[in-house]
């Protein structure tokens, strides 16, 4: 049965469900699944008072230990944590929409389908989950709200939008603090082919504003290990530029500059205090979801 | 140096060098449009390598140019010739032909499953078959003492093919310059050859000492004037290295520091090889025939250049004619692996020594002094000692040498003893109290060195040995401070002599001061008769017990037995004449050489001159009494020409600037010297086309 479940958050099994809530939910319940494996399970009710038991009330929450004292049934109350506030930034911009390989998601629906499990997990935890795609510019904004029924707006959204235009992440994050003047998570979904080189301290300058930020690198693996061997010519996804090249020509200079990008994407974010996590869009999304969760229980309790 | 090809119409080949181009220019694939994110790596990474991918692309073009080209011109076999090589090859007009077959004994290096004489034979007749019908030919086989002939050139190629097969290698020396002048002698003298060109062909080891470069070259003379001969040189070695190891000399002297019949064997060994070869086994063989045997087996280190020297040590164990080899390891060359040697070696004396007085105390007995003398450990002598009355019951004739000591008297014995002497026997007397002059006289007047006269007392001090003969072969064993063993010899009495007689056998081997002979020598019939005029104990004299005494004695007696005369057996040069002795009643028959074939001896009077032809032990049959036998002391040992074994070669441009330079001789065959003449490139082109393969593979990888 959970190999079955394993099976079914494949990327390449995902991209054969129609919908990205169909896709959500599969992956939302692998994620969970592989949750209630964690020790820390129950740790985000607190105790708030005790009140006097009348049918109905659950049993199990019958407070022995006062029935002992007072002769009398009283059962516990709990307050539940609903004050975070979670921003889920999408980057729709052209270079989103590719797709390496036939039957694999495309960079923009492996990041809609990772923005939607987090949003129905959050809410699931009465969290307040919200939504901003961008592009040149900000495409779509959904404020934080902590409803079930939240979801599916969320959801219907991202399932809507088209990859076009340039990265602006910056035009994004400006958007982003004025409006969030609370302390909350902003995670963001984007390949970074910004324009813009220095995209990552724009980022930091949410973590100095005190939001936690996790930044998902969403990248394809022909992107990473560039497979192309004949002359190809390459077209850029975000404006009018195209380079012939022979791929096995310049695969290894290629790499080195792939390499080099990443490791500096890396530190930089380290060096903000963001959290960073490589999405390859050939890896199982709860491989990059339940270590990511757990990492921020841990951090959390 | 001009450039030619083969086979020129392939060519036509090299227009497939351009096909890179046209591939290049018509045939590029199209790039397929594909979208991609990360266009601005893309960017960056072509931009950093164009320069190199730039150049590779080049590269990429000429290697695979060249590789095309470099086949297309490999097909159609360029070579480079020098002019001067085509003259030399005179491609034009029948020619008059003269070959010369070298067939020393060098010829007989086993290279390449033959000889290399064999490879001259073959060379010899591709030149035949190569000639044209209208193209005389003449052959010289070139090796031995005979001197050099050629015929006038003929049309018969079949008999000159008949005869290079006959050719046998000789086991002499050639010279290639007397031959190569009687071939060219030969072309002048052909009627047919005037119109025709010269060619003379050589095939030979080319080994320097074959040719005696300050010689005036060869010319052939015509009617217009002298004309240079176009030689071709068969080099039958191929330009390679001929390396030998040899034998140059074997050498025995007798050692009496190794036993009775003991000698030295110093072997002299030559080298010419590249590498040193330590440890060369060098064998030592006695005897001959069946009775052949190993005796000594040793090791030496055989040198790159030059010589070196072992001395082996070897006693005979019986006297008597006798056969050494020496050899090494079998090379290429055998014919110089062993050298054989002929020795006499010394027979056991007998000696029967007759004590005239006897005494109980030994030192005062003169046999006592005589025999511990003769028998010492590394003495050939056996003595036999008996009184004066014992003499009488011993038969002389099984003895070679007789000592009488303070003999009185003979008695009865006495024409015994003349007959044993003058039938060959040695005869040693000395004096004494016993001796009375008047009964020698008597009994021994025939054999006696001179008539015994009377005793003397020497004056005030002891009387020396004064003149010695020290040359004489029983006292040549004294040399340097060995002298004085003998000159401190004290004699107080001795006997006179009469004034000699006019004796030629007759002589004074040592006198004593005043002049009276003290050791007189004198040769009686076949025999020889040595008298001491003092005697051999210490009541005359005190020389029994000198150092001398004893190599005295035992030479004494050697040399009475005829056993010290120098007989020694040079060994004789191949093709060098030998005088064979002819002893009285003996006649020499046939000689049976180390090939096992028997030659014929005219039979002549007196000694018989031979030409030994083959190295190696020669065996001489005789007649004797009517029956014919090998008799070993005839025996005699032949050694390879030393010339033949220096393996050194010629420089291909010192022969070929002596026959008037590349414009008239030339090196046929895979010579280095060859190449800068007439130079194949394509196996060149084949490699430049592999190496352009090779880095085509490596910049496309």
């Amino acid at each position: 049965m959970a190999d079955q479940g394993k099976k079914l958050l494949d990327p390449a099994v995902l991209s054969r469900l129609a919908t990205l809530k169909l896709r959500v939910r599969a992956v939302a319940e692998g994620v969970l699944t592989g949750l209630h494996r964690s020790p820390h399970r129950g740790q985000s009710v607190e105790f708030a008072e005790h009140k006097e038991y009348t049918p109905g009330d659950e049993i199990r929450h019958i407070d022995w230990k006062a029935y002992g004292k007072f002769d009398k049934y009283y059962v516990k109350r709990f307050e539940q944590e609903t004050n975070l506030r979670a921003w889920l930034l999408v980057d729709a911009s052209g270079s989103m929409g590719y797709r390496g390989a036939e039957g694999r998601l495309s960079k923009l629906e492996y990041a809609s389908a990772l923005a939607g499990t987090l949003a129905y997990v959050l809410v699931r935890q009465q969290d307040a989950a919200g939504l901003l795609v961008f592009a040149g510019g900000v495409a779509k904004a959904i404020a934080p709200r902590a409803e079930p029924s939240h979801v599916t707006a969320i959801l219907e959204t991202l399932e809507g939008i088209e990859p076009a235009g340039e990265t602006r992440l910056a035009s994004a994050i400006d958007f982003l603090v004025e409006r969030a003047q609370r302390r909350s998570g902003v995670f963001v979904f984007s390949d970074l082919m910004d324009k813009e080189e220095r995209v990552l301290k724009v980022v930091g300058e949410l973590r100095k504003r005190r939001h936690e930020v996790t930044l998902f690198h969403v990248l394809d693996p022909a992107e990473l290990e560039f497979p192309f061997e004949d002359p190809t010519m390459f077209l850029s996804m975000e404006d009018e530029r195209k380079v012939e090249a022979r791929g096995r020509d310049i695969k290894k200079g290629y790499l080195e500059l792939v390499r080099r990008w990443l490791e500096e994407t890396r530190r930089v974010a380290s060096e903000a205090d963001i959290d960073y996590v490589l999405a390859r869009t050939d890896v199982p999304l709860d491989e990059v979801l339940v270590p990511f969760l757990a990492r921020r229980e841990r951090s959390a309790a | 140096m001009n450039l030619s090809f083969t086979s020129p119409a392939l060519l036509w080949g090299l227009v497939a060098a351009a096909l890179p181009l046209v591939v290049h220019l018509f045939f590029r694939r199209r790039p397929r449009p594909t979208p991609f994110p990360a266009i601005d790596f893309i960017l960056r990474a072509r931009q950093e390598n164009q320069r190199r991918l730039r150049l590779k692309r080049i590269l990429l073009f000429v290697a695979r140019t060249a590789l095309l080209a470099a086949v297309a011109l490999a097909v159609a076999r360029p070579r480079l010739v020098a002019p001067e090589a085509k003259a030399a090859q005179g491609a034009v007009g029948p020619a008059a032909v003269a070959i010369v077959l070298d067939a020393s004994a060098s010829m007989g290096y086993r290279r390449f499953a033959g000889t290399l004489f064999d490879r001259a034979k073959a060379d010899a007749i591709e030149v035949l078959t190569g000639l044209n019908s209208d193209e005389p030919a003449t052959l010289v086989v070139c090796g031995g003492p005979s001197v050099p002939q050629a015929e006038r050139p003929s049309f018969d190629k079949a008999e000159l093919r008949r005869r290079i097969a006959a050719a046998e290698l000789t086991h002499g020396h050639a010279d290639l310059t007397s031959c190569v002048g009687a071939a060219v002698q030969a072309l002048a003298e052909s009627a047919a050859g005037q119109a025709l060109r010269r060619k003379l062909f050589v095939a030979t080891d080319m080994t320097a000492v074959s040719w005696r470069l300050d010689a005036a070259p060869p010319v052939v003379a015509t009617p217009s004037g002298p004309v240079r001969p176009e030689v071709t040189l068969l080099d039958a070695a191929r330009g390679e290295r001929l390396e030998n190891a040899w034998l140059s000399s074997v050498a025995a002297e007798p050692d009496p520091s190794v036993g009775p019949r003991g000698y030295r064997i110093t072997a002299t060994v030559n080298g010419q090889r590249r590498e040193l070869e330590k440890d060369a086994s060098l064998s030592l063989r006695v005897g001959d025939g069946k009775q052949e045997r190993m005796a000594i087996r040793s090791f030496i280190e055989v040198p790159q250049a030059g010589s070196t020297k072992k001395t082996l040590a070897y006693d005979f164990p019986t006297g008597g004619p006798a056969v050494l080899s020496l050899s090494l390891p079998e090379d290429a060359y055998p014919e110089d692996d062993a050298l054989a040697l002929t020795l006499h070696v010394p027979r056991e004396v007998k000696v029967l020594v007759v004590d005239g007085a006897p005494s109980p105390v030994r030192q005062r007995d003169a046999a006592f002094f005589v025999e511990a003398a003769l028998s010492g450990n590394s003495s050939p002598v056996r003595p036999t000692v008996v009184d004066q009355d014992g003499l009488s019951k011993v038969r002389l004739s099984d003895y070679d040498v007789v000592f009488l000591l303070n003999v009185r008297s003979l008695g009865e014995k006495a024409p015994e003893l003349v007959d044993f002497v003058e039938r060959g026997g040695g005869l040693f007397l000395a004096m004494g109290d016993e001796v009375d002059p008047d009964r020698y006289e008597l009994e021994l007047r025939r054999i006696l060195p001179a008539p015994l006269h009377v005793v003397k007392t020497a004056d005030r001090s002891a009387a020396r040995f004064a003149e010695v003969d020290w040359d004489h072969p029983a006292l040549a064993v004294f040399s340097g401070p060995a002298r004085e063993g003998l000159e401190s010899v004290r004699t107080f009495r001795y006997m006179l002599l009469k004034p000699e007689r006019k004796d030629a056998s007759s002589r004074v081997l040592v006198r004593f001061e005043d002049g009276s002979p003290a050791l007189v020598e004198a040769r009686r019939g076949q025999g020889r008769v040595m008298l001491f005029t003092s005697t051999v104990d210490r009541e005359w004299s005190d020389w029994s017990i000198r150092t001398s005494f004893l190599p005295a004695m035992q030479r004494i007696a050697a040399f009475l037995a005829g056993g010290l005369e120098e007989r020694r057996d040079w060994p004789t040069p191949v093709f060098a004449p030998r005088i064979l002795p002819a002893p009285e009643g003996i006649q020499v028959v046939s000689l049976l050489g180390p090939d096992g074939r028997e030659r014929r001896v005219e039979a002549t009077s007196g000694a018989a001159s031979v030409t030994p032809d083959v190295p190696g032990l020669w065996q001489v049959k005789v007649r004797r009494e009517g029956k014919e036998a090998l008799d070993p002391t005839l025996a005699f040992a032949v050694w390879p020409d030393p010339r033949e074994s220096d393996m050194r070669r010629l420089e291909p441009s010192e022969l070929t600037a002596w026959f008037g330079g590349e414009s008239h001789a030339r090196v046929a065959g895979d010579r280095p010297a060859r190449e800068g003449l007439d130079i194949p490139l394509w196996s060149w082109l084949l490699v430049v086309a592999v190496a352009a393969f090779l880095a085509e593979g490596l910049l496309v990888a």
